[in-house]
């Protein structure tokens, strides 16, 4: 059963998600603060986590930090706060998605499939015909074994930052729209560029050697972003 | 009239000021130069005439004088004409025709009684300084000089003095155009810095370091701006804060709604019945919670990128089940516009809506342009609008005889409000018209999204 972790200090709230869930199907877990909720995963690593921004003690953003730091799960935000600078602050931290309270249960699961698709395509190498290693000069994607190596060192992505950066790589020397990779990596009809925007800037810091002015992961003002050589 | 500018009006007092200043310096200069010559012509013309005066008298001593010789032989040089009058006859060099006509009565009877005067008298055109010096009972001897040259020497002079007061006022009208564009700097900076915050950013500030006299005004400046940024600041924490405290219960009402659903078939009649009343009515003040944040929101600019705006009606129209093919592109309108994808996407949502919960389902949705502005029209086949009716829709909380026909049932009151706001946003606005064959067209024109 997939197991969810819901990190919300409201008991109401986490209570409801818990049953909602649990109807779903999920294995959720529940825990009232940070501290708790990273004890949770490192305990029992669940395979997605949900998480509040306003947390008493560790808020969600150092929350969502610290669980980056040595997991890959996808993270995503379940807040109140809709505000532009919490949402790009959340996904700098490294969530993988974001949500604004209320969500309806149906969406919120809908959201959980999108990013378990990606998962498994991935990762778990469903893909029957091996797919060749992609070169972009010093940058290497091996989409069967989900690496990225840079100058021959393997570089940390987070599942998210790895099915964009196969999106970009399977078109290579093209365009893709913003819209584009969010409903190709998101699965996103209608959603909020910013979520690609922030993304491809946390890839940048990973696989550029001067962020500032990438050379691979190209921006075309008003068009999209293409990777090249 | 439009009232001049103030750099103009400067600059002109400058130019006037300058102008009079230097005009009343040449107008002096010139007089004091002008009499300073002709008192020096005076007095030299009076030497010569004297000094002739005696050569005449020394030629007339003789027994028998030929006089017009002893005119002849004065060095008169060209600029003196000697006319002698003796015993009442008038004596003039042929050379010199009529200098006597030029001799003024008056003249020849101061000095017929015995007194040297002098005159200035105008002939021919020209003025000439004339000297006259008794001889004696009978004689009488006239010197008439020219003054062309002087007064050649004064055209030139004036000229000079005019062009001189010209320069000056152009270079009091380019002094006082520098002074004002120096003056007026701080004021550019002040305007630059009021427009930066009009656009939203609240980080400008003046620089009070710049000019000593003009601390006051950028310390009160960036004093007035701290506090509205601060107020803006509160006011946005505040909508913030209230979203969070409406949005998080609602958030367990949603989850438990779900709950709930799922067991209705557990549930009797009755139960049944009051939980998805329940569920309905959470959904009905989620989107109100969600059009009042929005609107309290919507008086930031719009935050524009270029946008397929066709795609997104197709999208909006797929949202409410219904075809994406009654979404039509005008000839020569490109389908991306340059406008702020969620206010758009909710422009379309409610104007969909708004059709289908009142005007009978769109029939169309039509992508045309006017000028750079992009135009959305919505059309259904619906009743229509009442005309009375047709500002007061787009109000906030609307109940009264619209709201009865068109805005009853489960809407949140704010769909058309937030629609004019979106359009207001983006520089433009909404209306509502009958549409040809009947129902209602409602027609957003957004501004300065084709470039």
């Amino acid at each position: 059963m997939t197991a969810v972790l819901v990190i919300e200090d409201d008991d109401r709230i986490r209570l409801a998600l818990l049953l909602a869930l649990e109807d779903e199907g999920y294995e959720a877990v529940g825990a009232a603060t940070a501290e708790e909720g990273l004890r949770a995963q490192r305990r029992a690593p669940a395979d997605y986590v949900l998480v509040d921004l306003m947390l008493p003690g560790l808020n969600g953003f150092e929350c969502i930090r610290q669980i980056r730091r040595d997991d890959d799960v996808p993270i995503v935000v379940v807040s109140a706060r809709d505000d532009t600078h919490d949402i790009v602050a959340a996904l700098e931290a490294g969530a993988d998605d974001y949500v604004v309270k209320p969500v309806a249960i149906k969406e919120l699961t809908a959201r959980l499939r999108a990013l378990r698709r990606r998962a498994r395509s991935t990762v778990s190498g469903q893909v029957p015909e091996p797919v060749p290693v992609l070169a972009f000069g010093d940058l290497e994607i091996s989409p069967d074994a989900g690496e990225v190596r840079c100058g021959g060192q393997p570089v940390p992505v987070t599942r998210t930052e790895f099915r964009l950066l196969c999106e970009l790589a399977e078109h290579a020397g093209r365009v893709l729209s913003r819209q584009q990779l969010l409903s190709r990596v998101w699965g996103y009809d209608n959603g909020d560029e910013r979520l690609v925007d922030v993304h491809v800037g946390r890839l940048r810091q990973k696989i550029e050697p001067d962020p500032a002015n990438p050379k691979h992961l190209v921006t075309l003002r008003g068009l999209g972003y293409k990777l090249q050589r | 009239m439009r009232r001049l500018g103030l750099r103009t009006r400067v600059t002109a007092a400058f130019a006037v000021g300058a102008l009079l200043l230097a005009a009343s310096m040449a107008l002096v200069s010139y007089e004091l130069t002008r009499r300073s010559l002709i008192d020096e012509r005076e007095r030299t013309a009076l030497r010569a005439a004297y000094f002739d005066a005696t050569v005449v008298r020394a030629g007339l001593d003789t027994d028998t004088p030929d006089v017009v010789e002893v005119l002849r032989s004065l060095d008169t040089g060209g600029s003196r004409r000697p006319v002698l009058h003796l015993d009442g006859e008038w004596y003039a060099r042929t050379a010199d025709p009529g200098t006597t006509t030029a001799i003024p009565t008056d003249l020849r009877q101061v000095v017929a009684a015995g007194k040297p005067a002098v005159q200035r008298v105008r002939v021919n055109g020209q003025t000439a300084l004339v000297v006259g010096v008794p001889l004696s009972a009978t004689a009488t001897y006239f010197e008439v000089n020219s003054l062309l040259e002087l007064e050649q020497t004064l055209q030139v002079l004036a000229l000079a003095l005019t062009t001189v007061a010209i320069m000056v006022a152009g270079s009091g009208a380019a002094l006082g155009w520098y002074a004002t564009r120096h003056g007026l700097r701080p004021l550019t900076a002040v305007a630059d810095a009021a427009e930066k915050i009009a656009a939203g950013d609240f980080t400008a500030r003046l620089d009070p370091a710049t000019d000593p006299d003009l601390t006051r005004l950028s310390s009160s400046f960036n004093q007035m701006v701290d506090r509205l940024a601060h107020r803006i600041e509160r006011d946005r924490r505040f909508a913030a804060d209230v979203s969070h405290e409406l949005r998080s219960p609602l958030q367990t009402l949603a989850a438990a709604a779900s709950v709930l659903a799922r067991r209705r078939q557990h549930q009797d009649e009755r139960t049944a019945l009051a939980a998805g009343l329940v569920a309905d009515e959470i959904d009905r003040f989620q989107r109100l919670v969600n059009d009042l944040i929005d609107l309290a929101r919507s008086d930031q600019p719009a935050d524009r990128t270029p946008v397929d705006v066709a795609a997104l009606a197709r999208e909006a129209c797929h949202t409410l089940d219904l075809s994406g093919s009654i979404v039509h592109l005008a000839p020569a309108t490109p389908a991306t516009w340059r406008v702020d994808r969620r206010r758009v996407a909710q422009v379309l949502a409610n104007l969909l809506d708004n059709a289908v919960t009142y005007g009978g389902g769109p029939t169309s949705v039509v992508l045309s342009h006017d000028g750079s502005a992009g135009v959305i029209e919505v059309d259904d086949e619906g009743p229509g609008v009442p005309v009375e009716d047709r500002e007061v829709i787009f109000e906030r909380f609307v109940r009264g005889r619209a709201a009865h026909t068109r805005g009853a049932g489960d809407g949140t009151g704010l769909g058309l409000a937030l629609v004019a706001q979106h359009a207001a946003a983006h520089g433009g606005h909404v209306t509502v018209t009958d549409r040809p064959g009947g129902g209602a067209r409602f027609r957003v024109t957004l501004m300065d999204c084709l470039t």
